[in-house]
């Protein structure tokens, strides 16, 4: 009998104080609204928040400063943040890399900055896509070359979130060329090698790129002109960073799906909100109407599922169930989680009429949040692929 | 320095809550519970206290069926030292509640007992004022402020009265309880979660205690206030006059 859905007592504390740590912001919600989304600053005070209240060390192990609630915490805090109508992106990349950095770095490398990152004193971001390598990872072109101690570094990123504000970047190159793999007969994704880089390394220039949908942060086009990486930030082994990497995409979209499900309870509480108090014909509210109740109560039937689904998935990884099992339930959560996070955007202006498209409630702009979900950290066609492939064991398609 | 705390199981005050059909009590079915936000305050305040003067135990008590266990994790987890559950089956009214915590103040002589003013699911507000008498202690309700001694012989409480604050000196032991500004509580961190888990926590039923429970109060019947009407605008004095005399008939 292990099937078990109930909470325990830590986790309910747990989720209790994710919200408690939000919800002190409230009072100056549109404070940061503005701070955030019109003038794109980093909203610091949140961060700090959560750090001190220990969340940058629920999936860390206490040795590296860390209280080892897996994963599955993470997501409880991300979904509890989205439900209150505070996305944050860097939080799910600190939280990818640091996991990646738990499961392949080296000691030296793990003693050096997990406990930093659980304490809330160094942010990440991520890079691995560049302009003609985007879902095919294995075609990147940015190399990193060993010379007296250190790797060389020459190329460029793209979609780069938040490199403007994180400490470090997680950084994929090839140390073998894709032409040269494919010239071995090689597999393809031999070669590649991740490193922790210092983003303000030498050499490093970030061009801002005016792209839209990620919640107030920046993304950008990183060029690496010769920059310099000392050997030892190496994650994993020389031109074996393929696995690292596929393992390490795990947790952002497994974060990512936890934050749709927030997103989608946000939504629901704004419209159902609405239709208690909006009246139209009559003394009757909006929300006595089954044109309005039914798709609100869709809504909430598709978010239970994709909350199972997620919780399922970060289980999953906690657990190190075997790489296909972790990467089904996690692909699928994130598959569904983009579409309950549209359609929950989508029936809440719906409730909400020509309102929806104030700025007041600020769902027009969600529709870009959530919409990006879709095609980011993963498109939906790429799961529905690896559905196909690897759960249903048709042939590969592309 | 030992310092006891009351916490209460209560109804999530951020939900909305709503009344049986049989109308005696309310529905459970979906609802959170947490604590009572004053004894979340009076749990921030002995934990202050501690931590100012450096030493001392502090000691969460709550009262009510095994699910209270949670409510007593929840102060665990945001810095007290152990728990006790007086494990009943149903809340009792404020007078049972007095006697069992004096009860259990007896058993733990701690050198000041702070409760919250009321909880927010009944609203009695008389636990903590019955306490003090039964134990002959000092009482200083509605407390803004504490300030203990550094003896701990006194403390000198400023309280929220009708029209402004009052400055009382009381002997120790005493029984205090919080109202909404002494202080805004801290949230339980991760860390902070964790420990809780190995914290102690001792069950006594009312039995061990010593105590026979005489309820002294009947629920008759609950029901939700009615709802409130829409009001309107009127355009002169007179008009408003006539209206609370004719419609209203209060003046």
């Amino acid at each position: 009998m292990a099937l078990d859905f109930e909470l325990s007592e830590e986790q309910k504390l747990l989720k209790k104080t994710a919200r408690d740590v939000i919800k002190q912001f409230e009072p100056k919600r549109d404070e940061l609204r503005e701070k955030v989304m019109k003038r794109k600053e980093f909203p610091q005070e949140v961060w700090d928040a959560l750090a001190q209240a220990g969340f940058f060390g629920s999936f860390l192990p206490p040795e590296y400063g860390g209280t080892g609630m897996g994963l599955l915490a993470m997501a409880f805090a991300v979904e509890e943040m989205s439900a209150l109508g505070f996305g944050n992106a860097l939080i799910i990349l600190t939280t990818m890399d640091a996991l990646c950095i738990l499961k392949n770095g080296t000691e030296e490398l793990k003693k050096r900055f997990l406990p930093k990152i659980a304490d809330g004193t160094y942010k990440f971001c991520f890079a691995v896509t560049e302009a003609d390598a985007g879902t095919n990872t294995c075609r990147i072109k940015t190399r990193a070359e060993k010379k007296n101690g250190y790797y060389v570094i020459n190329g460029s990123k793209t979609f780069i979130t938040g490199a403007d504000v994180a400490d470090y970047m997680l950084l994929v190159t090839r140390t073998i060329s894709y032409k040269e793999v494919v010239e071995k007969g090689l597999p393809k994704a031999y070669g590649l090698s991740l490193f922790i880089v210092d983003t303000k390394s030498k050499g490093i220039t970030l061009h801002a790129l005016p792209t839209r949908g990620i919640e107030g942060m920046n993304q950008f086009t990183v060029f690496f002109d010769n920059v310099e990486v000392p050997a030892e930030n190496l994650v994993g082994d020389e031109n074996a960073g393929s696995m690292a990497l596929f393992k390490a995409l795990n947790p952002e979209r497994i974060l990512a799906a936890a934050s749709a499900v927030g997103l989608s309870e946000y939504c629901l509480n704004i419209a159902v909100n609405y239709a208690q108090e909006r009246k139209v014909f009559r003394d009757t509210p909006i929300g006595q109407y089954q044109a309005i109740q039914h798709p609100l109560a869709e809504v909430k039937i598709h978010q239970e599922a994709v909350r199972l689904l997620t919780y399922k998935a970060a289980w999953a990884y906690d657990k190190e169930l075997p790489p296909v099992e972790v990467g089904a339930y996690t692909n699928m959560a994130k598959y569904l989680g983009a579409e309950l996070a549209i359609m929950a955007v989508d029936k809440a202006i719906e409730t909400l009429g020509g309102n929806g498209f104030s700025e007041d409630y600020g769902l027009a702009h969600l529709w870009e949040v959530v919409r990006l979900l879709r095609t980011a950290p993963i498109s939906k066609e790429m799961i529905l692929n690896y559905i196909s492939e690897h759960v249903l064991g048709l042939p590969r398609s592309y | 320095m030992k310092i006891l705390v009351t916490v209460k199981r209560v109804p999530d005050p951020d939900m909305k809550v709503r009344v049986n059909a049989e109308g005696t009590g309310i529905v459970e079915d979906n609802m959170k519970f947490v604590i009572n936000p004053f004894d979340e305050i009076a749990v921030e305040e002995g934990l202050r206290i501690k931590e100012k003067k450096g030493e001392g135990e502090v000691v969460i008590v709550a009262i009510g069926p095994s699910v209270v266990q949670e409510q007593i994790r929840a102060a665990l987890a945001m810095g007290a030292d152990r728990g006790i559950h007086v494990d009943v089956d149903s809340y009792p009214d404020p007078l049972n509640t007095a006697k069992l915590l004096k009860a259990v103040a007896e058993k733990e002589a701690p050198n000041i007992v702070i409760m919250g003013k009321q909880a927010v699911d009944d609203d009695y507000g008389q636990a903590g004022q019955m306490l003090a008498a039964m134990l002959g202690w000092a009482q200083a309700t509605f407390a803004y402020k504490v300030e203990i001694a550094d003896d701990n012989s006194k403390a000198t409480v400023t309280r929220e009265v009708d029209g402004g604050l009052e400055t009382i000196e009381i002997d120790l032991p005493a029984v205090v309880t919080a109202d909404l500004r002494l202080n805004e509580p801290r949230y339980a961190s991760l860390p902070g979660i964790m420990k809780a888990k190995t914290k102690p926590m001792d069950v006594f039923k009312p039995a061990d205690l010593g105590v026979e429970l005489s309820p002294v109060l009947e629920l008759v019947r609950m029901e939700e206030p009615p709802p409130r009407k829409g009001g309107i605008i009127v355009e002169t004095v007179d008009e408003l006059l006539d209206k609370l005399r004719n419609e209203a008939k209060v003046i």
